[in-house]
């Protein structure tokens, strides 16, 4: 299937003016000042010491000592770091020495909290109320996650449902009276209340399984209606956040008990996530499409291309189990179009929260919105906290919502989190390394997706083509960046 | 249909599909029918006949005293006799078939496994109380062996050239041993009564299988399989029957060449002892193939992944209620982890859900029997009085008296010279024990007289380098649980006194089924031989 050229046109433009404008800002990865993008520098030209290095990045939290920090520096380390270059190699080999191995840990320590603080805002909701602060005076509207380590006993789903409700309590008595509480874009839907929050469903009970079908949608209804409740009294907003495709059919099970129940139909827009790179994502769609008309009131419906390729590509093929997402990038990014248009075309059921760096993606929902005669109020964008800012940048400026969404918690149980963002950061398909990083052509990355052979696509007919030329230059001083860090 | 050489594992089922969940659940409602229509049984099938036993053993389902799952009858020695006898007849017929056709036997055999899989998945459930994860993989491990000893059996049968040499051709190539005794374990009851049956078969020998007692109805289905599949009624005999009393005389009968045996260690030796006897109109040497405890030790380094490390100790301690050879019973943690592991662990227990094993949110279900329940209580009871508990799990006072029902119970501070510590338990218990360093946690590890499977969760790159060169076990699992080895991926088997080395699912399992031998011909006659003429 191929877009109408007239709208393709619009998202090319769009995009391509959107692009232009991402050499006003400094993407925080990129920031030379940072010891991050040189690691990252490496990471991708490295796979061992990718590899290697975020191991290192995962095992730090659980050490106790400077030594065995100086001790896992050099383990993980060493061996990749020489194929860079022998004096690195040393150079991180000098910590043996037992005064400098102290140092060395503590700098470590310290990068990899430097680190996490570009993704995470804080330990706790009150910590991380400066923050959330700054991002409304910024125009930035948010979502708070909660990391939660994965739970194992009752008293750890129990406590971190408290922290649910905590955050909300703490979130829902402060931020409507800062100034910067006021609606961001006036009379959007996402905006009746700043106060937002994103639920991991599975972690609040223990013994959630597919197997244990029954008795965890059910314990999870119990629990995720709790959470509903303070967040009524606090007139807030809530996302039940999509999981991997084991759990996923729990959630949605899940959600629609509690939010098709008559005690919360009266929650605003009550939101779900539909990850388009499964394969199932358009039945998903059809079923909250079908649930929001049974329940006669709108929910929110925030579409992502999903987190969890990596894993469930692994799982599938150790179990010889069909693979339930697409195989190739572009096939999601294809059908993340498909579902992006008819999430709009069916406005009235559902708020729709396109969330994604990707410069075309987002601009195709922009574009497809005005097309169908949608105004700016009908939809919003939302991306990582501390991913890609000078994209959320560029849409805001134009007046649409964005949110972020903001993960809080504890560098432990964060790891988890920051590893899937530096993996998400550098990885082959990254659009945002190939923005940042590679600085690809930005015609090549404003193309229109087609979903591919391997995925079931017919075979490829004639492709439209428009000339590199008709793309803006990037920046000067954006590219002069990338060069300085190379 | 085609059998490739190349072996594909059977899926396990991927319970996210709603699909498989009622497989199982109406799966369970047939089983369900034919319990209640008496149709499960088991009887002695010699030369393809069933025959009326004499002892009768009614076996009552493990989850629930009251409930009788089917009448099992005991051959005795007389049909022991007989079934040895058949088998001896039917050797050299099954022996000069081609390897194809007894390959292509086992494929059909895989075939009807997984025509039947929902039900045969279900009466393991209620026959030995396994939970429909553990049950499923059993079911998928019986056909993975069939598939992968047709395909083992076509790649190492073919009669093969030593050496090129000129004027000569050296042939070397396989025979049977003869008539097979297979005794099959409970524990895993149609996945290893088939391996070692099907392993048997399809190098030729001719089998005599007696199923364990408390897995006998599932040991009539595998039988039935077996010969519908084609396998000559004499070549393959149905033994149900008491170890005590048919098993020393299958075992000591002159015309058995072969006894493979998985089971308790005491029994395994006895039968290679009593094998080692030659006695009168003997003409072979006995080979046993024994595969027999265990006493797993997983180590939690310093730096480990807690949360992976708690849930691969709950799983392989206590999936299936710990009665797997490879199951969990020892727990190293290592330096300071050792407070905050055991603690978190303790809660983790405490939350386990025990309940019948056909309801699917059951994390495990009852031990086997009673005989096991009281030995098992009588061993928490013991060790109680010795050692701080650490933590046991609830069960739900409505099964309580019903079944075999034993909550999951963890010891703590556990001396290395306590019988907790060195003896196989076969059910949900654990012992825990810090360890200064992670070479006193290897040491500890490895100090038990069994070498089946062990673990080890950590992140240290150096420590898990000298696991792999020290932790010397049959089965090293690094960084997850330490049970669930799939054929062909994870040949499985232990040493010491774990076993006699051999590994079941691997390359070199048939081998010990045939002898090899050898055939030189000299091809030069007068001077001239076909490779110049």
């Amino acid at each position: 299937m191929t877009l109408d050229p007239l709208l393709n046109a619009k998202i090319l433009d769009m995009g391509r003016h959107i692009f232009a404008d991402l050499g006003d800002t400094d993407p925080s990865l990129l920031d030379p000042r940072y010891l991050n993008s040189v690691l990252m520098r490496w990471s991708m030209s490295q796979p061992e010491f990718k590899v290697n290095l975020f191991r290192l990045v995962d095992v730090l939290p659980t050490l106790q000592s400077n030594e065995a920090i100086a001790e896992h520096v050099r383990e993980y380390l060493i061996p990749p770091a020489n194929k860079i270059h022998p004096s690195l190699g040393w150079f991180i080999s000098l910590c043996k020495n037992p005064l400098l191995a102290n140092v060395a840990a503590f700098m470590v320590k310290q990068g990899v909290k430097q680190m996490a603080s570009m993704f995470i805002a804080g330990e706790s909701p009150s910590s991380a109320l400066p923050v959330l602060q700054r991002l409304r005076g910024e125009r930035y509207s948010f979502t708070v996650d909660l990391l939660g380590e994965f739970c194992v006993c009752e008293p750890e789903a129990k406590e971190y449902q408290d922290r649910y409700l905590d955050a909300i309590e703490t979130f829902g008595s402060t931020i409507p009276t800062w100034k910067e509480g006021q609606p961001i874009v006036e009379g959007h839907p996402g905006e009746t209340s700043p106060v937002c929050v994103s639920v991991k469903l599975s972690a609040l009970y223990s013994q959630t399984s597919v197997l244990n079908f029954e008795r965890s949608v059910e314990v999870l209804s119990e629990r995720l209606a709790e959470i509903a409740r303070r967040v009524k009294q606090h007139g807030a907003l809530m996302y039940v956040d999509a999981e991997d495709s084991g759990n996923n059919s729990i959630i949605y099970e899940a959600f629609e008990r509690v939010f098709g129940s008559s005690d919360f139909l009266d929650i605003p827009y009550p939101g779900i996530v539909i990850q388009a790179y499964a394969k199932n994502s358009e039945a998903r769609v059809d079923e909250m499409l079908a649930f929001a008309r049974e329940r006669g009131a709108p929910i929110a419906i925030r579409l992502v291309k999903g987190a969890y390729w990596d894993y469930e590509r692994i799982v599938s093929s150790q179990n010889d189990w069909e693979f339930p997402l697409w195989t190739k990038k572009q096939s999601s990014d294809a059908h993340y179009e498909h579902l992006t248009r008819k999430l709009l075309d069916n406005r009235a059921l559902c708020l729709p929260a396109f969330g994604s760096h990707n410069i075309r993606s987002l601009s195709h929902a922009c574009c497809y919105a005005e097309s169908i005669g949608l105004s700016k109020k009908d939809f919003e964008i939302q991306v990582l906290y501390g991913m890609a800012e000078p994209i959320a940048k560029a849409f805001m400026k134009r007046d649409y919502l964005v949110r972020m969404y903001v993960p809080l918690g504890e560098l432990l149980p964060g790891m988890g989190y920051l590893v899937r963002r530096l993996l998400e950061n550098t990885s082959n398909e990254s659009f945002l390394r190939h923005t940042f990083f590679d600085a690809d052509e930005v015609s090549t990355l404003l193309k229109e997706p087609h979903l591919q052979p391997e995925d079931g696509a017919p075979p490829p007919q004639t492709e439209q083509r428009y000339t590199p030329s008709e793309a803006p230059p990037m920046p000067d001083h954006f590219t002069a960046q990338l060069h300085e860090l190379s | 249909m085609t059998h490739p050489h190349t072996f594909k594992n059977e899926p396990l089922l991927d319970f996210s599909e709603e699909r498989n969940r009622r497989a199982v659940q109406s799966g369970l409602r047939e089983v369900e029918g034919l319990i209640a229509a008496s149709a499960f049984y088991a009887r002695p099938i010699i030369n393809g006949e069933e025959l009326r036993g004499g002892e009768t053993f009614s076996r009552t389902d493990p989850c629930d005293h009251t409930a009788t799952l089917g009448v099992v009858e005991f051959g005795d020695r007389k049909m022991a006799e007989l079934a040895v006898s058949t088998c001896a007849q039917g050797l050299p017929l099954w022996r000069a078939t081609s390897v194809e056709h007894r390959a292509s036997t086992l494929n059909r055999m895989a075939s009807i496994m997984r025509e039947r899989k929902s039900m045969l998945t279900a009466l393991i459930i209620r026959e030995v109380g396994k939970t429909w994860r553990e049950a499923d993989a059993d079911v998928a491990e019986a056909i993975d062996f069939c598939d992968y000893y047709a395909a083992e059996a076509r790649r190492i049968s073919p009669p093969r050239l030593t050496e090129q040499v000129m004027g000569e051709e050296n042939h070397y190539l396989y025979q049977p041993r003869g008539v097979t005794v297979v005794i099959a374990p409970w524990n895993f009851p149609l996945a290893i009564a088939c391996g070692m049956t099907v392993a048997a078969l399809v190098t030729g020998n001719t089998v005599v299988l007696k199923p364990a007692e408390q897995s006998s109805l599932i040991g009539h289905q595998l039988a039935q399989i077996i010969l519908e599949a084609g396998v000559p009624s004499n070549a393959f005999a149905f033994l149900p029957g008491k170890g005590e009393e048919v098993g020393p005389y299958l075992v000591e009968h002159p015309h058995v060449a072969m006894i493979v045996f998985t089971g308790s260690r005491a029994v395994g030796l006895s039968i290679v002892e009593s094998a080692s006897k030659v006695r009168a109109n003997q003409r072979m040497i006995k080979k046993v193939v024994a595969e027999l405890g265990g006493k797993n030790a997983i180590i939690v380094d310093e730096d480990a992944d807690f949360d992976d490390a708690i849930r691969g100790a709950l799983s392989s301690a206590f999936g299936f209620a710990g009665q797997k050879c490879s199951a969990c019973s020892r727990l190293i943690v290592v330096g300071n982890a050792y407070e905050p592991f055991i603690q978190r662990l303790a809660a983790a227990t405490q939350d386990l859900i025990v309940g019948n094993a056909s309801d699917p949110s059951s994390f495990l279900g009852p031990v086997v029997d009673q005989e096991a329940y009281e030995r098992i209580t009588a061993t928490i009871s013991s060790a109680s009085a010795q050692l701080p508990l650490l933590a046991q799990a609830k069960v739900p006072s409505q099964i309580l008296q019903r079944g075999n029902f034993i909550p999951p119970t963890i010891f703590r501070d556990v001396p290395s010279s306590h019988k907790i510590w060195t003896d196989e338990i076969f059910g949900p218990v654990v012992a825990c024990a810090p360890a200064r360093d992670f070479n006193h946690a290897l040491e500890l590890a490895t100090s038990s007289e069994y070498a089946l499977t062990g673990g080890v969760f950590s992140r240290h790159p150096q420590n898990l380098a000298k696991a792999k060169e020290e932790f010397r076990v049959g089965n090293l699992y690094i960084n997850r649980g330490i049970t669930g080895a799939l054929v062909g991926r994870q040949p499985f088997g232990g040493f010491l006194m774990s076993g006699v080395g051999s590994k079941a699912g691997g390359p070199d399992y048939l081998l010990q089924f045939m002898e090899p031998r050898v055939v030189t011909e000299n091809t030069m006659r007068r001077g001239f031989s076909p490779d110049i003429a």
